[in-house]
């Protein structure tokens, strides 16, 4: 942990050096989000809801999903750009470290222009849940429970991104993978589950468990249907896929060939 | 003819990544389920309340799928920025081949193969899913020749002018983003500019980027007069115009460094 944090300090100092860069960055990323929001809400405003789930309900879907992924992106940029470790040969000079492959993609890089849309996925929340008028117990349980949503949401992704990374043993390029297993469940991930067709739900509570992250627990605390068992899911169905992710892994790194070269 | 070349071996290129593009295509067909969800679930029973169908909604987002891949997903800066950084951008400038050509004549060729490896098996996916509109009156078809080819004119230009800008800015990615941004959201991928509220409805449709997704797509739902193609010619001719001036900018920006 001490490593994690000397290395983490590190790259951050390295990042900061191009505050310009950094904040231009930030502002413009935050920006593309906050313009997916704002048309969605045009939407809303006009059509009132979508089968039943009003804008700051779908905000608080929203802005977990959206939290969840930037920061997944902000902390694990080099898992998530795995492909280059491939294409260009740099995975044996992780190999030969002293310290896990993983441990070092982890520690080696952060992606702080990312912290935009963590930003702007807060501000969506916060809009949202003084939108919901809650009454104090409901405000208090959901409040509570955030931080757990969020992070299951982040080892949900992170644990799809690995696997993303993993499938580079094989194919080396897996940038088209990542729109497939990332990018769009994520975004399905920011509207409700119930308005899916059947086979896209199946897909997002099986192979691709982005339902899970918001969809079960938020329908428990805004008391459209579930039970307290909506709760536990998250987390569990997380560290499970995390499990999932991390054998594949390393199942991956022992069949993988180096060229040589 | 040597932009002609460029395009063919351009084409050729993205030939070779056509069964990773075809996994990005079901990716690509999963967002257009999303935003088809999306719309059923919001017109559901309100149908009366506005000027689009379900049924409308979904060939709206059937056919932006499909343009995206030919005006929306270019190139970030068309690469121009990889040139200014490494320095081979002095030696392209210095090229007797017209450099604007030289760089769009090449994403063209990437946009041809677009259209036959990604808009059409997309648009077949949709078509054997939930249903693809098929134009009913003949001169549509050629109107939206015309309508998409100057919707990746529009497109390549704007992201032309993107890669360019590195010549003064070095960093192009916060440009990239905010032209991205832009081209989607006022563009029309998740909602038809005429539906944004005021005052955004009543500008949007005199913006390039009505031009690159919202106005071909409407021509080939045949819910607009063919008389938008003037808007979208004015763009091109405007942006293109530009273009070459700022280029001749550049080259002298260069020269003055020394190269």
């Amino acid at each position: 942990m001490n490593l994690y944090l000397k290395l983490l300090s590190g790259s951050l100092r390295s990042r900061m050096q191009y505050k310009m860069n950094f904040l231009v960055s930030s502002l413009s990323y935050g920006l593309i989000m906050a313009v997916d929001f704002v048309l969605l809400a045009a939407i809303l405003q006009r059509f009132d809801d979508v089968k039943g789930w009003n804008l700051y309900e779908v905000g608080l879907l929203y802005g977990i999903s959206s939290v969840a992924i930037t920061l997944y992106r902000v902390f694990c940029v080099e898992v998530h750009n795995f492909e280059r470790y491939m294409v260009e040969g740099e995975f044996d000079s992780l190999l030969i470290r002293p310290v896990s492959p993983l441990s070092l993609l982890l520690t080696k890089n952060l992606d702080l222009s990312r912290i935009g849309g963590t930003i702007q996925g807060v501000l969506i929340l916060v809009i949202s849940i003084i939108g919901l008028k809650l009454n104090n117990v409901e405000l208090f349980l959901l409040l509570i429970y955030l931080p757990v949503t969020i992070f299951s949401g982040v080892l949900i992704c992170f644990s799809l991104g690995l696997i993303t990374a993993t499938i580079a043993f094989w194919t080396q390029r897996i940038k088209d993978f990542q729109t497939f297993t990332l990018y769009a469940p994520f975004n399905a991930a920011n509207y409700p589950m119930n308005i899916y067709p059947g086979w896209l739900k199946i897909i997002f509570f099986t192979i691709i468990p982005v339902g899970f992250m918001n969809y079960t627990p938020i329908l428990f605390l805004l008391k459209k249907g579930g039970d307290l068992w909506n709760l536990a899911l998250p987390p569990v169905v997380a560290i499970l896929f995390l499990f999932i992710a991390l054998k594949f892994w390393k199942f991956g790194i022992r069949h993988y060939h180096s060229t040589g070269s | 003819m040597v932009y002609w070349i460029l395009l063919q071996k351009s084409f050729m290129r993205n030939m070779q990544y056509k069964v990773a593009h075809l996994i990005n295509n079901a990716a690509s067909a999963i967002f257009g389920f999303v935003f088809i969800a999306i719309w059923v679930g919001v017109l559901q029973g309100k149908e009366n309340e506005s000027p689009y169908s379900a049924l409308d909604m979904t060939f709206y987002i059937a056919a932006v799928q499909c343009i995206l891949w030919l005006s929306g997903f270019l190139t970030a800066g068309l690469n121009i920025q990889n040139g200014v950084r490494n320095g081979a951008i002095s030696l392209e400038l210095a090229r007797p081949t017209n450099f604007f050509l030289y760089v769009t004549s090449q994403e063209a060729g990437r946009l041809l193969y677009n259209l036959f490896f990604r808009s059409l098996p997309i648009g077949l996916a949709f078509s054997l899913t939930v249903g693809f509109y098929v134009p009913q009156y003949i001169p549509t078809y050629f109107f939206l020749c015309i309508s998409i080819l100057f919707a990746m004119i529009i497109s390549i230009n704007l992201h032309y002018l993107v890669g360019l800008s590195a010549c003064w800015t070095t960093e192009i990615n916060w440009a990239h983003f905010v032209n991205f941004t832009l081209l989607v959201g006022l563009g029309g991928q998740l909602v038809p500019i005429d539906l944004l509220p005021a005052p955004l409805s009543t500008i949007t449709p005199y913006l390039p980027f009505a031009g690159a997704i919202y106005y071909p797509v409407m021509i080939f739902l045949e819910k607009v007069s063919s008389e938008v193609i003037l808007i979208q010619l004015i763009w091109v001719v405007v942006l293109t115009s530009f273009n070459l001036w700022l280029t001749e900018k550049a080259r002298h920006k260069l020269e003055i460094q020394g190269g």
